[in-house]
This record gives C-alpha cells, structure tokens and sequence, in this order.
C-alpha cells in the first residue's frame, strides 16, 4: 500500500517537473503537437459559434446574421481587432462579451432580466457567450490589433485600467502588476508567470486552456485572476466576507482589457490560443 | 457542543410536548428562515458590484503607498516610518512566538498531503521547502534548511504576521495583519519552520 503512494507520487511529481520545464513557453512543446497535428479543442467553439451566430434566432426572429451577414461577413471582420471600444448605440465602451450580449438584448428581444437566458449567457459552460465570442473573434484572424484611445470614454476607460493594474488591494496585497509587470517570468507555484502588457498576449485570447478543459474569454480570465487578491468587505473571513470577483461586464473588467489589449497594438490575433 | 446537546434535546421535548398548531407554526417560520436566507443570498448577488466598490475602497494607506509602476516605496516616504508604522501593527500570541502544534504549522505552510497546498499560508507558491513538494514558486527565496541559519524566530514570526515591516511594499503578504492567520497559527507555522526534526529542515 505504502509502496503504491509512493510510486503515484514519483509519477506525479515527473509530470510536475515537466511542467515546470515548459512553463516559461508561450506554447507549451506537447500543445504544439496537438496543433501541428490539426487537433485544437477549441476549433469546436469557432464552429458551434458560426453556427450560432448564423442560425440561432431570437425571440423577435432575427439572427446574428440577419445584421451582419452570413458568418458576419458583412462588417465584423476585424472588429475584434478594435475593440473594448465605446458603442453610440449603447453609450459605453464594451468588450467582446458585452458587446454580443447587447446586441442579444437590445435587438433580438432577449430578456436580459430572463434568469434561464442570463445563466446560458453569462456561464462559462453556457450556450451563448463563449463559442459566440470565440467565433467573432477568429473573423479578426491575422489581422493587427489596433485599438484606438480617442473618445472621452475610453480615455477614462483606459486611465481607470491602468490605475486599477496597480492597484494593491485586498487581503493578499496583491495586484495585476505585482504578478505580472514585476515578477513577470517567475513562477508562482509551477505557473509561469506571463506579462500580459509587453508580451501582448492578447492576440491569442480567447484561448483554450488544457487545465480546466475550456475556453475562456478575457473576461473570464480577467475575472479569475481577482479571486487571488482575497478582496473583503468588511474584514476579510473566506466563508463569509470573499469578494471573489468583479461582476461580469463591469467598468474594472472591461477597463483591465481596455488597458492590456492597447499594449497588444500591432499584435497579430490569432485565435483561438491553446494554453496549458 | 454541550450547549447543543442541552439544547437539541429540550428542543425535542417541546416538539413532543407541543400540539399540532404549534408545529405548522415552527414549520411556517423554519420556511420564513429559508426565505430569508434566499433573500440573503440574492441581496449578495444583486450588490456584486456595491461589493467590489467597496472591497476596492478598503486599500489602506500603505497599499496605496505601493500601488506604483515600480511596486515599490515612492519618493516623498520615508521607509524607516513605513517599516515602524507596520512593525507596529504585529500583535504576538500569548503563549510566545513558537507555537505548539508544529503539524498544524506544517499544514498551514502547505499541506503534504494535498501537495504543497494550502489556501490561507500557501507559502509554495512562492517559496520551495520540504524536498518532497515540487510543486514550489521562485518568487520568494527557498527556505529549505530554514532552522540551521540563526534567524530569531521572533524575527520569522514578524515576517509571517507582517512582511512589510522588514521589506514595505514586498510581493509577500501581510497574513496577520489582515487576518488571514491568526497570531496562534503564525507561531505554529513558526514552530514548524524552526524544528530542526521538520521536513524543512531536514
Ligand atoms: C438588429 C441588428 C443586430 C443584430 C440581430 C445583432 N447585432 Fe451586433 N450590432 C448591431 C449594431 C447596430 C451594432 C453597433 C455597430 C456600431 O456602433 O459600430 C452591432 C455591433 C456588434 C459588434 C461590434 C462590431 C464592431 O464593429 O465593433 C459585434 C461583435 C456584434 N455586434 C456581434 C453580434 C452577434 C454575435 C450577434 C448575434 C448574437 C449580433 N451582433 C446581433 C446590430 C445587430
Ligand atoms: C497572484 C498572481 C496573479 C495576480 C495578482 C494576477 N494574475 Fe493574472 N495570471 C496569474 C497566473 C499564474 C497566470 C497564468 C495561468 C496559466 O498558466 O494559465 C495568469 C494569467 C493571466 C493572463 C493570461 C496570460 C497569457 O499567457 O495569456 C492575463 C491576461 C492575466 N493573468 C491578467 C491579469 C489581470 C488583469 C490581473 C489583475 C486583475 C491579474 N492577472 C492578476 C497570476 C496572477
Ligand atoms: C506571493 C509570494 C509570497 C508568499 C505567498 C509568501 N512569501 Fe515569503 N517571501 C516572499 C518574497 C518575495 C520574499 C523576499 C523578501 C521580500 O521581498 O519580502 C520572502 C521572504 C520570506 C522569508 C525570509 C527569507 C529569508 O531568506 O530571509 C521568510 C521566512 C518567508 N518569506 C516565509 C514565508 C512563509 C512562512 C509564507 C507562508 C505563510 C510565505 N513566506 C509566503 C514572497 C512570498
């Protein structure tokens, strides 16, 4: 008995070991087979997101497509190469994932109220938001991410982001910065620490990470990264006093991508990214 | 727990003295109890954003000391008074630095048995140890033969409860001074790290 955990524990720390070693890739060397071999989970979110965007109708009858064109031909390709960017037609400045779910709300007559719409919407495993913004997002493919900083809002967007980059907060004293500007190329753990703003690695997001099986969008990558900081309301107890993370589609998520994608300017997308 | 026991069994004895009436009643407001709790719950998700504002707001001042480009104390503050201001904030337990329950130390610096982790200490994310965690971060030095370097264990118990009143602004958290361990889990995670028996050491 003793001798079998001892030998699951020997092969458990060699896979550690490896892991550590590839860390520090951009595209850990086992994921680049995968790719070579033609075999990238997240292709399947391109296409379940096409599909989607060309058939799914809304409560009023129309499609993505209706608007857009067929595969959003019409005028989304390289939009995702400009945004968070502010929209007149809902007067703020929105990311991929806010951007689609107005457009499902304000022209499709989808109840943004409607709690079974908002939890296939908003969850990460839900029907809507993640193939959909893994779809728009490849129709910016090969093309330079080219965010613009020339509306007021996004100016206070921008400036709202790069200070909350900074901002140590929280009762881990933790901020964007502190992991990835200051101990970029550390490792926490046997996690590479990447820099987000001089490695522009927006261009592959949304990305596809072997470790939870998913794809996720900035905004969940955004998201998740708070539940490190121990934020608290009162005095920090983790059963009943854990802010674990921002709300989805708020002003700090949004400002972080705002910030981040800026310095990505010039960056070739290429999604969606495969991540260890 | 004896409180309990009293309690639950006079609770029994009035279910079974009670009428029926009464019983509904206890069901009624045990049904209000869930609604309330539901209630509770909803307020919670509705105020994400009310929350956060306020989490943010909580940045004390030394924080914002460091929310810099660079991380680090700026121009203008002085680090002597950084480094005594926090030094003054450090609350020992009562029963001294080094803390009786070395496996409980052991756990809080990073369970073995979950593989280093731990989610309050989770000191292997920045710092290797015990050879038998691999799992372990650079970003701190490796504190592997801890005990055989002469530090004063008072001086590992103020680093643990407040690291920024040796190094202000450092990546390292101020665990005690937020609450995260209390002085008596500190002092164990002190005992732990200056057995010359622990893994650590060994
Ligand atoms: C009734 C028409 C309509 C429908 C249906 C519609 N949209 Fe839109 N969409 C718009 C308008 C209007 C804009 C704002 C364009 C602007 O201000 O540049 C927009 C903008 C966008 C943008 C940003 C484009 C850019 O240039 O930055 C994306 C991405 C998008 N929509 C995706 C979708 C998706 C995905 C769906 C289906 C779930 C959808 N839309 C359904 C009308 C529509
Ligand atoms: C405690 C350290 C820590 C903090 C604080 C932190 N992150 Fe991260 N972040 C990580 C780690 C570790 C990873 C890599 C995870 C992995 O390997 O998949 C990561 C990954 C990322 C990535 C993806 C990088 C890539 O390679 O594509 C982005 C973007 C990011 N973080 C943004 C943020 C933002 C924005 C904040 C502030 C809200 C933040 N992070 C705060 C540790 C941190
Ligand atoms: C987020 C990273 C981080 C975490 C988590 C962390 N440390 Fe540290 N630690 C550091 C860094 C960085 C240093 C180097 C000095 C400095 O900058 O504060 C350090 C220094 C130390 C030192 C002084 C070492 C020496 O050589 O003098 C001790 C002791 C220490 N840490 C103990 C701990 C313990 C115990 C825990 C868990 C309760 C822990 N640390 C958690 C980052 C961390």
């Amino acid at each position: 008995m003793k001798e079998k955990k001892y030998l699951v524990g020997i092969i458990a720390g060699g896979s550690f070991l490896v892991a550590a070693v590839t860390a520090q890739e951009q595209t850990p060397s086992h994921l680049q087979e995968l790719l070579e071999l033609g075999m990238h989970p997240g292709h399947a979110y391109v296409d379940e997101g096409r599909e989607l965007f060309n058939t799914m109708k809304g409560p009023n009858g129309k499609t993505c497509a209706s608007c857009h064109g067929e595969d959003g031909s019409k005028n989304l390709e390289g939009a995702y190469a400009r945004m968070p960017r502010y929209y007149t037609d809902i007067g703020k400045v929105a990311d991929l994932d806010l951007r689609i779910l107005s457009c499902m709300t304000q022209y499709m007559g989808f109840d943004p109220k409607d709690k079974k719409f908002r939890k296939e919407f908003d969850k990460w495993s839900g029907k809507y938001r993640v193939p959909l913004a893994t779809f728009v997002a490849s129709l910016s493919n090969g093309m330079e991410i080219n965010v613009q900083i020339d509306d007021p809002q996004e100016e206070e967007m921008y400036k709202k982001g790069e200070k909350l980059w900074f901002m140590r907060v929280g009762a881990r004293d933790f901020s964007c910065g502190i992991c990835h500007s200051v101990l970029a190329g550390k490792r926490i753990r046997l996690q590479g620490l990447p820099d987000p703003v001089k490695a522009k690695v927006y261009t592959h997001w949304p990305a596809y990470r072997f470790g939870n099986d998913r794809m996720w969008t900035m905004e969940d990558r955004v998201r998740s990264c708070f539940r490190a900081y121990f934020l608290f309301e009162k005095k920090w107890n983790e059963k009943s006093d854990w802010v674990k993370k921002p709300p989805p589609y708020s002003d700090w998520v949004i400002a972080l991508e705002l910030y981040m994608k800026h310095a990505a300017n010039g960056g070739v997308i290429e999604v969606p990214g495969l991540l260890r | 727990m004896k409180k309990t026991v009293i309690y639950g069994a006079s609770f029994t004895a009035f279910i079974l003295i009670a009428c029926q009436p009464t019983a509904q009643k206890a069901a009624v407001s045990e049904k209000k109890e869930e609604e309330k709790k539901i209630q509770v719950k909803k307020e919670k998700k509705k105020n994400l954003a009310e929350r956060f504002k306020i989490a943010l707001a909580n940045q004390d001042k030394w924080q914002k000391a460091c929310s810099n480009p660079d991380q680090i104390v700026p121009k203008g503050i002085d680090v002597e008074t950084f480094r005594k201001e926090m030094m003054a904030t450090v609350k020992f337990p009562e029963g001294g630095v080094i803390g009786k329950d070395i496996k409980r130390g052991e756990k809080l610096f990073g369970d073995p048995d979950k593989g280093g982790r731990s989610r309050r200490g989770n000191c292997y994310a920045c710092h290797c140890g015990d050879p038998r965690i691999l799992a372990c971060g650079n970003i701190g030095p490796s504190l592997r033969g801890y005990a055989k370097r002469g530090i004063d264990p008072k001086d590992t118990y103020i680093r643990i409860y407040n690291s920024w009143a040796i190094v202000p602004c450092s990546v390292m958290p101020r665990l005690g001074y937020h609450g995260v361990l209390t002085p008596e889990e500190i002092a164990d995670i002190v005992a732990y790290m200056h057995d010359p028996e622990s893994p650590l050491n060994k």
